[in-house]
């Protein structure tokens, strides 16, 4: 009986709890719609990370939140790879990236001021899906599939 | 939903997330305070976010309607993205939450001026 009770009590807790009212930023949001589909966000200091793309191509699209206006990430995309996931640091500087390139999936860290893409391993191996960089950049965390289980990985960047 | 500390892995009471199932999407503040999460509520999705250092939680229904799939919570509160599923199509909504949230600010920066260096 508790085992229903405490599960009803938290539903009815988070139902009864005080809505607070969502302000969208419109201009904001118009210039994401104009990349068409988007998925995956990532929010850190003025920046926002997403996955944008339309007719099934999608690419990692990096966006000046302060200016509204996209920033060059050179290097970083591929016409034949499909991105999956994608993080930013709050300088703008760092991003992560999962994408599937000729059947592998590879976890990437790429730098913007270098436009350098550096490829890190897993180690024991795995199928990486999601990533989460630390607002300062300095350390990563990953969600892998290994086998058959879903485990988080933590790295640090130097 | 586990929130665990790091270094160490030591695991963080969450007053109102810890038992409610299926969630998705946590996303953290810069200390801690605040957790982002999508939950659901049987056919329904709502965004909530708990606030730790109040032990309360609020729900943020999105105007407009569709499912929120996925959130990222910006490091300091201020804002927040929504990851929707709206008539088969999947879009990103940004949002303020200036007016909701206090900031949550990485330690040793100054909110307030005035007074003299010690």
């Amino acid at each position: 009986m508790i085992r229903l009770l405490v599960p009803m009590a938290v539903t009815l807790l988070l139902l009864g709890c005080q809505p607070m009212a969502l302000q969208p930023l419109s201009a904001l949001n118009s210039r994401i719609e104009q990349a068409g589909g988007s998925r995956e966000p990532a929010l850190s200091g003025r920046w926002l990370a997403l996955i944008a793309g339309r007719g099934g191509r999608e690419r990692v699209e990096l966006l000046d939140l302060d200016r509204a206006l996209p920033v060059p990430v050179p290097g970083l995309n591929r016409v034949d790879a499909q991105p999956l996931s994608v993080s930013v640091d709050a300088a703008g500087e760092r991003l992560a990236l999962v994408r599937q390139l000729g059947g592998r999936t590879e976890l990437l860290l790429y730098r913007r001021s270098l436009a350098s893409l550096q490829r890190l391993d897993l180690q024991p191996d795995g199928v990486p899906r999601r990533v989460q960089l630390r607002a300062d950049g300095r350390q990563l965390a990953v969600e892998v599939s290994r086998e058959g289980l879903w485990q988080i990985d933590l790295f640090e960047l130097p | 939903m586990l929130l665990q500390s790091q270094p160490g892995g030591a695991l963080q009471p969450l007053r109102h997330l810890s038992r409610q199932t299926p969630h998705s999407s946590p996303s953290l503040s810069w200390n801690g305070r605040y957790l982002a999460a999508v939950v659901s509520i049987g056919e329904r999705r709502l965004v909530v976010v708990e606030d730790r250092l109040r032990g309360s939680v609020l729900r943020l229904p999105l105007p407009g309607g569709g499912q929120p799939e996925r959130v990222s919570l910006a490091p300091d509160g201020g804002r927040l993205a929504v990851q929707l599923q709206q008539q088969g199509r999947r879009r990103v909504q940004l949002f303020s939450l200036s007016a909701v949230l206090e900031p949550d600010r990485p330690g040793g920066l100054r909110v307030l001026g005035g007074g003299s260096e010690p």
